[in-house]
């Protein structure tokens, strides 16, 4: 009895050894590098201590199983992407014999808390997904948790990435991630309600009111509206101040948000109550959700929406009323604004960023890159958005009418903002998005909506 | 064993594991959490010390205040309407002649679905266009009451209520008809020898006898009810405009979608705070009464 108990105590003292010495094996591990190359960032010395190290024995090294792991949010079985990173994990193996990529998603606002915790926890995956804009991932690359992957990009890659793209991955000059895909928002049409109720797709405002009327006249929802999760509105507000602020003023007001109370931003305001007003909107807004709002539209239950192109495949599925029946196009101008039908809001791409503390730097890159391009290419056939990537030559028969409207559209733009929630901070984010929701419930007037707004923080990423 | 049971270094050696990972798993965090509270930190970088800032600014904040005041209104519909509502069904369900266990196990059947799915459940069933109650009201020619149950500010609350107070009333129930059942039946017969009648046997034999399962029952129903998340989370998000915001959810809002880690981690305080005072109070109250009797 005591000597197997001596044993186990042995026994859980060699094994509790080998854990310390396999967690500090880090640390030593980058000593060596500080001294070779002092004016590295910080970032990087781990992972290029450990780059001369396989070098030594390359055919061993390339012959080391690998495994990667990835983190998204692309969950939905209507997201086309969802089918091209489950894919990617057994194509990339065929490719790649000793890579394995276990990947694993969560949807959007839970994915957002997961994947906060498990980089605060040290627990972050090789890999992980970041919403566009900058404000998101900013805090991220601050606290070192990302890695700057110039030193790994091949020339051939950042050759294919259309040019301008890669500004969006860029932060203080180092290149983070690489595109995908991009999203436009349009406003969305069921042309058989617009038929039924002798109502024309708008081109201004006036025949926006105009057409609201016409439905609600006959029977239909003029505008389905999602406001339970409060984005949708947001969206509302940044194209309509968009077309009466104009991009440019938008921009401006980022830099420094005192100019966001000024004409062009109470009129905004002004326009979306008018909507409310025209009873626009359906009688549930506040307790309907994003995905109700999307199945609801699909399903034919209102006659408009204003919502990015990543709700195609949804729109147009075989079991959607809508199939077939839906157009896009932009927003309508409206008369007196300084904004022109050519800006856009949109336009930035989501991306894959790499984990500082990832064991196999190059490898993850690699696999970025085919993820990334997989995902401009694919992604783009199936409708889930407009190429970052050169697709000369890429196969474009399976583009449905309306992704070839809304890719139309993207060619016409002159500018285009990202959604605000993307450009402005996490908290100030919440703070606009609860003040559109309060000026769609009449609880503010435009001037209390612009004179919150020029409160907030000036951010940097428009 | 009774040897070893008097030992006091075989105590401390069986009760150590049980301590330490209570120690680990709940008093250590508290202890970071209260620590994270004088930061301000978004939760990833590094943060700065402020001190009390936070609490202080707590203090004058009229979103928290509104949470407070609705977790407050929720406390107070969980003593006075779930728990009495509980009694009755537990007094009628020990009582009743045929199917005790048929109603026992029917009311007890929400506690054991996941708050996530009967917050799911109920959304439905106030859903303004095709829920449930709508359609109940419109087939009792109602129509004028029909509305959008969780999307206006004057029903939301009560809305997001009803599902919470619902689910837990079976849970109430089975504690206190346990309790019914372990009162031994010779002081029933004693009570109906003397005349009593079934009003009287409840509030003069039944409900006395039950005094200690009611302590537990309302101290468990005051903290689940300070603590409640899941349901208004799933059902309203807190909305419309934080009507239906309590502070666990604000708490949440401030630290995974505003990025306040420090001001999150004081609300998380506060409310391990509010626990503990409530819990204490509830203690007091109780003594005090035995001390009457």
């Amino acid at each position: 009895m005591k000597n197997r108990m001596k044993k186990l105590v042995v026994l859980l003292a060699a094994t509790s050894m080998v854990v310390q010495l396999a967690g500090c094996g880090g640390g030593t591990g980058s000593a060596p590098a500080d001294e070779a190359k002092a004016d590295t960032p910080a970032a990087t010395q781990e992972t290029e201590a450990e780059a001369p190290a396989k070098a030594d024995d390359t055919a061993a090294a390339s012959e080391e199983e690998i495994t990667i792991t990835i983190w998204h949010q692309s969950v939905a079985d209507t997201d086309p992407v969802k089918k091209i990173i489950e894919e990617s994990v057994t194509e990339y193996h065929e490719l790649h014999p000793n890579v394995t990529i276990e990947q694993d998603g969560v949807t959007g606002e839970q994915y957002k808390t997961k994947i906060k915790t498990a980089f605060a926890a040290g627990e972050a995956p090789d890999i992980s997904y970041m919403f566009s804009g900058g404000s998101f991932v900013k805090p991220y690359i601050d606290a070192g948790y990302l890695l700057p992957i110039d030193d790994y990009l091949s020339p051939d890659t950042k050759s294919k990435v259309l040019p301008g793209t890669l500004d969006g991955c860029t932060f203080d000059g180092k290149v983070y991630t690489l595109p995908t895909i991009t999203f436009l928002a349009n406003l969305y049409c069921n042309t058989e309600m617009f038929d039924a109720a002798g109502a024309k797709i708008p081109t201004n405002w006036d025949e926006l009111l105009d057409a609201v009327e016409k439905l609600n006249a006959a029977g239909y929802t003029p505008i389905l509206m999602g406001e339970k999760d409060r984005w949708p509105g947001m969206y509302w507000y940044d194209i309509i101040s968009a077309r009466t602020a104009s991009n440019a003023a938008i921009m401006e007001a980022f830099g420094d948000p005192a100019k966001f109370n000024s004409e062009g931003f109470i009129m905004g305001a002004q326009k979306l109550q008018e909507l409310v007003k025209a009873n626009a909107f359906n009688d549930n807004m506040m307790s309907m959700s994003y995905d109700e709002m999307i199945e609801g539209f699909a399903a034919g239950q209102g006659a408009m929406v204003f919502q990015a192109n990543w709700v195609h495949p949804a729109f147009q599925a075989d079991t959607a009323a809508t199939k077939g029946k839906v157009t896009c196009v932009p927003f309508p101008v409206i008369a007196d604004g300084a904004g022109s039908i050519t800006e856009f809001s949109g336009g930035s791409s989501d991306g894959y960023y790499i984990n500082a503390n990832c064991e196999h730097p190059k490898e993850a890159v690699e696999y970025l890159e085919y993820l990334s391009e997989k995902i401009g290419i694919v992604g783009y056939q199936q409708g889930a958005g407009l190429p970052c990537w050169d697709t000369t030559g890429v196969d474009t028969s399976s583009l449905t009418p309306l992704d070839t409207e809304s890719a139309a559209l993207m060619e016409t733009g002159t500018s285009y903002i990202s959604w605000w929630d993307n450009i402005l901070s996490a908290e100030d984010s919440e703070t606009y998005k609860d003040l559109v929701a309060q000026v769609m419930a009449l609880k503010i007037t435009p001037e209390e909506f612009a004179e919150q707004m020029s409160k907030l923080q000036p951010s940097e990423f428009y | 064993m009774k040897k070893i049971l008097s030992n006091k270094k075989a105590i401390t050696l069986f009760v150590c594991p049980t301590i330490l990972i209570m120690l680990v798993i709940v008093v250590v965090p508290i202890f970071i959490s209260a620590y994270y509270s004088m930061l301000d930190w978004d939760g990833l970088g590094k943060g700065t010390f402020v001190g009390l800032r936070n609490y202080m600014e707590l203090a004058g904040d009229e979103r928290f205040v509104n949470s407070i005041k609705n977790s407050l209104l929720y406390v107070f519909f969980s003593l006075f309407i779930q728990l009495p509502i509980s009694l009755l069904l537990a007094i009628v369900v020990a009582n009743v002649k045929r199917g005790e266990k048929f109603y026992r196990t029917t009311y007890f059947i929400p506690v054991i679905i996941s708050g996530v799915v009967i917050g799911q459940l109920w959304q439905k069933i106030y859903n303004g266009d095709y829920g449930l109650l709508n359609a109940l009201l419109g087939s009792l020619h109602l129509e004028h009451l029909q509305q959008d149950w969780l999307g206006q500010e004057s029903t939301a609350l009560i809305a997001a209520f009803i599902p919470n107070l619902w689910q837990y009333v079976g849970y109430h129930m089975l504690i206190m008809y346990a309790g019914i059942k372990s009162i031994s039946p010779e002081i029933y017969e004693a009570a109906t020898i003397d005349g009593a009648n079934s009003r009287q046997i409840a509030f003069k034999v039944t409900i006395p006898l039950l005094k200690p399962v009611l302590e537990v029952c309302v101290t468990f129903s005051l903290i689940g009810a300070l603590k409640i998340f899941d349901l208004i989370y799933v059902l309203t998000g807190g909305g419309p405009f934080f009507t239906t915001e309590v502070p666990t959810i604000y708490m949440y809002k401030t630290i995974f979608d505003s990025f306040h880690y420090g001001y999150g981690s004081a609300i998380s305080i506060f409310i391990i705070l509010e626990c503990f005072v409530f819990t204490m109070l509830l203690k007091l109250f109780f003594r005090n009464k035995e001390e009457q009797v």
